[in-house]
């Protein structure tokens, strides 16, 4: 089982993204955006990872989008292939329209708004740690396959633009209906207080991470990389000992692909 | 240009009027070395390599008078660009220490960005992976007369350094911000990285071993040379005029982190093929200085002479040859490689990474080293500089006068507030003491996933950066200028106690130490004598407070960089001896952040009160006055303290520790209690930590040095004994309370009786305050 | 009245190169694009007389003149001939528009300052027949993502201005 972590100039997040892959008992290497795409075609999944691909040029995402490698991917993504986009990754496949799947851009990943009481106490680029809750059914998607619903997972953000919005009338409705809404930010009891610095970047509903109607692609702003290892998550001496909670995400894709062969 | 021959005030209109700093008496000495007048270009390149930022010309024989630089850990000393010592028998950490003060007043954005940029490339290019950053800052008094300037020079530089190192994908881990009027007209921007690399990969800068009689290839790595950042490195080292600053602007380079990203990926795989095929190279980055500076050290260390040819250089358009030889276009480094490697090592940069397609940049060869002793430029076929390589590597030194400034100051006389719960909310909100979230949010911690303390969680960050491997890397910063103010010695000597008391406070073992030395115009003797001062107080500190384990053995200082000229016409910023101080942890677990952890738990002070409350923040944000009673270091109590809490820690004795700086003991404990969200109060009693004499509130805010320790009850008699066996005294202050309260007593009646979710409160608004 | 600021980078604009070699490299526009470059624009709305001391102001706080140069104009914008202009904003709240705002009102105190717009201003150098049905397809495939931006071509009027100078 290979899994290709995708590398365009300026990703900065696929060692650790390869760490994780294997951790999750994958094998996997990375995958400059300049190889030759048909070899791309030989890998079981694929993961877009994080960071500022061409720096954001333009806005994040739409110039690594337009690569050829993204075409490639499509092509794989369309014969159920597993595709899992993080942050910049995440940026990318909504801006190639892999997410939420039509093949149109019908979401923008716009810049941060943190509101708190009605009004606005930041802009823009945070880091910090995040709740998330497991929306949707297990089985639903490719990076949540093992997940039971309502699960809460821990795991990191850090971003500048993650605030989910669209111009298209009942696409959320529509997303919330088809369960392909995977994961939204919550307080530490699971609720999705739609306020900084629970909603931590202003996304439409607190939405943190969508699938496509298939399931076999993901796309999710938080980092689940950055939380394998339970001693990856702050703070440090008060937490549960054994694997992080985001070896999940990957643990599932390796679970979607054993079942989907 | 005409030197020999002519009159001193006629040398000095040429010079002056082509734009070159040096004296007229240097460029005598110049003429008579070559035995001609010297070429323009030839001058140029001397006048950056002997400026005060590439020779250390003032500061050299007092750094060398003053510091401790080896150690039983030491790989390297301060001898290239960065320092290195050992973690393990395998693992090394390298570290260096910047400033960017000039560039960043003028360009806060991109002056702390290329400040960022700069220094990772001098940890990368020992074959290290760059692990971490911090960045010390100091920015002038956000609500005096120049508040709108003081904004927005902070606002730039944090957008800078979040910009640059985010995209970058180097978390950055530590640092601190100090407001203080002095910096009104000169911030400091301060910069550290980190990196780790085995021992057996160290990869050095310079020519190696055969170089010149193997003709090896002298290559220029990255970002096509223009114009940028000409005369940067004089301008680093002259005092700044108002007026200036709009010419100055064009001494400002710009940063480019996305081309950095791709360079140092495509580094590591120049780092593996050296590896696999066993051979050496030498490899540098450019930086101050240029292309110059870069390349004539690296044949100078290695013995060498080298031939050079402008022609070969990708450029970014037409520039004359001084241009190219000493602009300071950032992303660019230099790599001394046998000729055999030459296309596997360009293909490397220029097809695998496509740096011309992706980021608009290329490796070219430039050059090659020679057995002679020359440094050879030429420029469309013409020899242009044909210098001794070690003449203009070794620069000049001055001798500078050192007179002691005369230091009015003495203690105030006050009344003790009746409302100590006021000023406890006062102090929680200052910009000095205020919670730094606000701007550490800006900052990626999580990238690369290493991070296991993070800023705000204690008082030094901690990564864990080798997988399998279980030792954490700490990483704390410190300097208070209000100290320095009062006395440079002091200052110098408690910035390196408390760095390393940061590093111990979560269990590291302080490993080494860097300083960035900050001051005036050394041409000045009161400035010269600050720095002296300083400098000879942290050499103090570190030699007196011992590397662990090694008893007489001094924390060894392995980088560092002395920043001069921060003045303006209004005056000198207070001394600066900023201090970075690394620790190591065998076993990362066992680190401690300063939150408390539970009810019940009692609460340890070692370190006694004394009337040391100048410089503290108590004076100044209650009483708006400076004093005179600096904190002192106390050499061997200090070391027992930093060593007892190490073993503390170790033991499992301590499960939380906070140091003692600004604000003092009830500042210090009130940030135990609400360093995260408020769970827990607590109980304290204070009489006896120092003399009866000693009224209420000195005993609350004298910033004398001290360490405040959590341990479980049952455990308290263990701690102790520990302490006492390191023929220290513990104060038990009293316990972990479950009750959101700070309460304070002094022989059994209460000073402090504070609400611990309005002191969070407090203290979480001030610093988006100062700044926003 | 309205103060135009067009900023634009002296040094190389990495964002224009890296747009005109997506174009051109991955999108088929190769032999129909010449040149993109790129212009900020600050639409500035302000109650005030004389303006340009205040445009002095405005200019210090929000142009870098150590990389950038601008210029002003007062309601109309003087774009010059041989381009399609293509001016992206944002329909959703321009948070950097506000924060803009915030510190001409806020820290410098320039009460005059109704309103900041922000935008892009996308000179396209197209070599065609029909130009601006080229530059639509540009900012429409490219230049913009509809749930966010919307982009507007500077037809005629603002091009009649620029050929008056």
């Amino acid at each position: 089982m290979r899994i290709a972590v995708i590398q365009f100039p300026g990703t900065n997040c696929e060692h650790e993204t390869l760490v994780a892959v294997r951790d999750a008992g994958m094998d996997g290497e990375i995958f400059r955006w300049n190889r030759p795409e048909q070899e791309l075609s030989e890998f079981d999944g694929y993961i877009v990872p994080g960071g500022f691909s061409y720096q954001d040029r333009l806005r994040a995402g739409v110039i690594a989008s337009k690569e050829p490698v993204m075409a490639t991917l499509k092509e794989e993504a369309a014969e159920g292939k597993p595709v899992i986009g993080i942050c910049n990754g995440f940026q990318i496949l909504v801006e190639s329209g892999m997410l939420p799947g039509s093949g149109e851009i019908d979401l923008a990943l716009a810049q941060n708004v943190m509101v708190k009481g009605g009004r606005i106490v930041r802009r823009g680029y945070y880091c910090g740690w995040t709740t998330l809750r497991h929306e949707s059914l297990p089985r639903r998607s490719c990076g949540s396959f093992l997940l039971d619903g309502g699960a809460l997972l821990q795991m990191p953000i850090a971003h500048a633009e993650g605030n989910l919005v669209t111009a298209k009338e009942g696409l959320i409705q529509e997303l919330a209906d088809e369960d392909q809404v995977i994961f939204r930010y919550c307080n530490s009891s699971g609720t999705a207080v739609d306020e900084f610095p629970v909603n931590v970047n202003g996304s439409t509903e607190n939405i943190a991470g969508i699938c496509n109607p298939e399931g076999n692609v993901l796309g999710m702003m938080p980092h689940p990389e950055r939380a394998i290892f339970s001693w990856q998550l702050p703070p440090p001496g008060r937490r549960p000992p054994g694997p992080g909670p985001g070896r999940m995400v990957f643990e599932s894709m390796r679970r979607f692909i054993e079942v989907s062969r | 240009m005409k030197i020999i021959g002519l009159a001193d005030d006629e040398v000095d209109k040429d010079l002056r009027a082509a734009g070159i700093g040096m004296s007229v008496a240097e460029a005598r000495s110049i003429a008579a070395v070559l035995g001609r007048d010297p070429t323009l270009p030839e001058l140029f390149n001397y006048d950056a390599m002997w400026s005060e930022h590439c020779s250390y010309k003032s500061s050299r024989a007092t750094l060398k008078e003053f510091l401790p630089t080896d150690g039983p850990n030491v790989v390297m000393g301060p001898v290239e660009d960065a320092g290195i010592v050992a973690i393990d028998d395998e693992w090394c950490v390298v570290i260096s220490h910047e400033s960017h003060n000039h560039p960043s007043q003028i360009l806060p954005n991109e002056g702390a960005a290329t400040g960022i940029g700069g220094i990772v490339r001098d940890v990368n290019c020992m074959g290290a992976k760059v692990v971490a950053t911090a960045d010390p800052l100091r920015f002038g008094d956000p609500y005096g007369p120049s508040a709108n300037k003081v904004r927005w020079v902070a606002e730039g530089v944090v957008d800078g350094i979040w910009q640059y190192g985010d995209a970058l994908g180097v978390p950055i881990m530590a640092g601190d911000i100090v407001f203080d009027e002095s910096f009104d007209n000169n911030c400091l921007v301060n910069v550290v990285a980190i990196g780790v690399v085995k021992k057996d990969e160290i990869i050095r800068s310079r020519a190696p071993l055969g170089a010149g009689e193997g003709g090896y290839d002298v290559i220029l790595v990255g970002k096509p040379t223009d114009s940028s950042g000409l005369g940067g490195v004089v301008f680093a080292s002259e005092a700044l005029r108002e007026e200036e600053e709009a010419t100055n602007r064009g001494a400002v380079q710009i940063p480019d982190p996305f081309l950095k990203n791709i360079l140092f990926k495509a580094n590591e795989d120049l780092f593996r093929l050296v590896r696999e095929e066993g051979v050496e190279i030498g490899f540098k980055d450019l930086g101050g200085g240029g292309f110059t500076c870069a390349s004539s050290e690296m044949g100078a260390a290695g013995g060498f002479g080298m031939e050079l040819d402008l022609d070969l250089m990708h450029t970014a358009g037409e520039f004359p040859p001084e241009v190219l030889c000493i602009a300071e276009t950032q992303e660019r480094f230099l790599i001394i490689s046998p000729p055999e490697h030459r296309e596997r090592i360009l293909e490397i940069y220029n097809k695998d990474w496509d740096l011309p397609g992706a980021a608009g940049a290329k490796a070219s060869v430039v050059g090659k080293i020679c057995t002679h002793d020359r440094y050879i430029v030429r420029d469309k076929g013409e020899k242009v500089i044909d210098v001794p390589i070690q003449h203009l590597t070794g620069g000049i030194r001055y001798e500078r006068e050192s007179k002691p400034r005369k230091i009015d100051l003495f203690e105030p006389d006050l009344v003790m507030p009746e409302d100590m719960n006021a000023v406890m909310l006062k102090l929680l909100s200052s910009p000095n003491i205020a919670s730094r979230e606000h701007v550490y949010r800006y900052y990626d911690t999580e990238v690369q996933g290493n991070a296991r303390i993070r800023p705000g969680e204690a008082d030094a960050g901690l990564i864990v950066p080798v997988r399998g491997k279980g030792f954490g890397i700490a990483l704390a910063v410190d300097s208070n200028p209000f100290y320095g103010r009062i006395s440079p010695y002091w200052a110098g000597a408690t910035a390196v106690a408390e760095a390393m008391r940061n590093v111990a406070c979560i269990g590291a073992t302080p490993s080494t130490l860097t300083d960035c030395l900050n001051f005036g115009n050394p041409e000045k003797p009161e400035a010269f004598w600050e720095f002296r001062e300083a400098t000879r107080g942290l050499a103090d500190s570190a030699k007196r407070l011992w590397l662990k384990g090694y008893p007489g053995q001094p924390v060894p200082i392995v980088s560092g960089n002395v920043s001069f000229y921060n003045e303006a016409p209004e005056g000198s910023i207070d001394p600066s001896p900023v201090v970075a101080c690394v620790g190591i942890i065998s076993d990362a677990e066992k680190a401690v952040t300063m939150e408390l952890k539970e009810a019940k738990d009692r609460i340890y002070l070692i370190g006694r009160r004394y009337d040391e409350l100048g410089g503290s923040e108590y004076y100044r944000e209650i009483f708006n006055e400076t004093g005179a009673n600096v904190p002192q270091v106390r050499f061997e109590e200090e070391r027992a303290m930093i060593h007892a809490t190490i073993d503390a820690i170790d033991r499992g004795l301590a499960v939380s520790a906070h140091d003692i700086s600004n604000g003092g003991l009830a500042i210090s404990t009130s940030e135990m209690a609400i360093a995260q969200e408020v769970r827990l109060g607590l109980d304290l009693e204070i009489d006896g930590c120092g003399d009866a004499s000693l009224s209420s509130d000195r005993l609350l805010f004298s910033e004398s040095s001290g360490i405040l320790l959590e341990v479980p009850a049952n455990r308290a008699k263990e701690l102790e004994e520990l302490i006492r066996g390191f023929n220290l005294e513990p104060f038990d202050l009293g316990s972990v309370t479950d009750e959101a309260k700070l309460v304070i007593k002094r022989r059994g009646a209460p000073l402090i009786d504070l609400d611990l979710a309005e002191a969070r409160d407090a203290w979480t608004s001030g610093l988006e305050e100062a700044i926003e | 009245m309205r103060i135009n600021l067009r900023i634009w980078l002296k040094i190389p604009d990495a964002e224009a190169a890296t747009v005109k070699n997506t174009l051109v490299r991955r999108m088929g526009f190769e032999g129909v694009i010449d040149d993109v470059r790129r212009e900020r624009l600050y639409s500035i709305e302000a109650d005030v007389g004389n303006p340009w001391r205040l445009v002095k102001h405005i200019v210090r706080e929000l142009v870098n003149e150590n990389k950038e140069e601008c210029l002003v104009s007062i309601d109309e914008l003087d774009l010059d001939d041989g381009y399609v202009p293509v001016k992206v904003g944002l329909h959703i709240e321009d948070g950097e528009a506000i924060s803009a705002k915030n510190r001409l009102v806020r820290r410098l105190g320039l009460s005059a300052v109704k309103r900041v717009e922000r935008s892009n201003i996308w000179k396209l150098y197209i070599r065609s027949d029909e130009r601006e049905a080229v530059a639509e397809e540009i900012a429409r495939k490219l230049l913009i993502n509809p749930n966010k931006d919307s982009y507007e071509i500077l037809r005629a009027r603002a091009r009649a201005v620029g050929m008056r100078q």
